[in-house]
């Protein structure tokens, strides 16, 4: 993206050169911070599924600088960066899932009743935190959409 | 945005109000989905200083809103500058957590550990309060990036 910007010839491409390296940007910065949010607050537990975001982070912060710092055009970046966005997508929406899930399966077992979904909506694992991977995943997207 | 993105008539036009409409739906989502959170976290409380992301929300949403339908200076402009304070409205609630957590804690900010403690306090999160310089930031290159 930043070779992109320093190369842009008109001012609409540089408008759409700046757009989109202040998103990715701002990819970056969750790709790096989140994981460090998340061990703070004691993500890092024994089980698996506790250790899927860090194991996002590592092809989802490579691929990001890749793309950011030196090339978006290769085809192997292109599908790597895609595909770890995908990635992100998918645990963001399941692990909104399955922090609702769990909550309830700590109180009285999985119901889909409105007051009581609605209470562990609420509970101790964030659903809608959960989706930050959804939407870095859709900025990802984005900022790689039709730029070669 | 819409009218912008119908009359775009070169490629590089249709890319640009394309991710600038893409983005200002993020900004409104933002502002939305972290209302949303704020209430379920319960951070609405009798003090000022916690209501802040809904007044945030309050005043940010409808100025997205608008600036789907006119691009015009008087939505414009406002637009621009509320998502600059945005940004603030972030970099400060980091910084109230920051300070709230060491008095909680007993600590001093004027030491590296204080600071730490502080830091990795989970009760109030330092980085969560960034996500509204994170939906600032990317209002803001909406608005700067608009062409005249």
């Amino acid at each position: 993206m930043i070779p992109a910007l320093l190369g842009a010839q008109d001012a609409t491409v540089r408008r759409i050169e700046w757009l989109r390296v202040v998103m990715m940007f701002l990819l970056l910065m969750s790709f790096a911070m989140y994981p460090i949010e998340l061990f703070i607050i004691g993500h890092w537990l024994d089980s698996f599924e506790s250790l899927i975001p860090f194991i996002l982070t590592v092809p989802g912060l490579f691929f990001t600088i890749w793309v950011f710092f030196v090339d978006r055009s290769s085809t192997w970046v292109r599908t790597g960066f895609i595909a770890t966005m995908w990635a992100s997508i998918f645990v963001g929406v399941l692990g909104g899932y399955y922090h609702w899930v769990w909550n309830m399966n700590d109180i009285d077992g999985v119901q889909w009743y409105w007051s009581y979904a609605m209470a562990e909506f609420h509970g101790f694992r964030p659903v809608l935190a959960a989706m930050a991977y959804t939407y870095m995943g859709i900025t990802g997207l984005a900022s790689i959409y039709r730029a070669r | 945005m819409f009218e912008r993105w119908m009359n775009a008539e070169t490629e590089n036009q249709k890319v640009l109000t394309f991710l600038q409409l893409f983005f200002l739906l993020f900004t409104a989502f933002g502002f939305f989905y972290f209302g949303v959170e704020h209430w379920v976290i319960d951070h609405w409380l009798d003090s000022f200083p916690s209501r802040i992301p809904f007044y945030a929300a309050v005043i940010g949403l409808p100025l997205t809103l608008a600036m789907f339908f006119t691009t015009h200076k008087a939505v414009r402009w406002p637009y621009t500058i509320f998502m600059a304070i945005t940004i603030g409205v972030g970099l400060a609630g980091a910084l109230f957590h920051l300070v709230y957590n060491a008095g909680d804690a007993g600590v001093s900010l004027f030491t590296i550990s204080g600071i730490f403690e502080a830091f990795t306090d989970p009760f109030r999160p330092v980085l969560a309060a960034l996500a509204h310089v994170n939906i600032g930031a990317v209002g803001l290159v909406v608005g700067l990036t608009l062409e005249d």
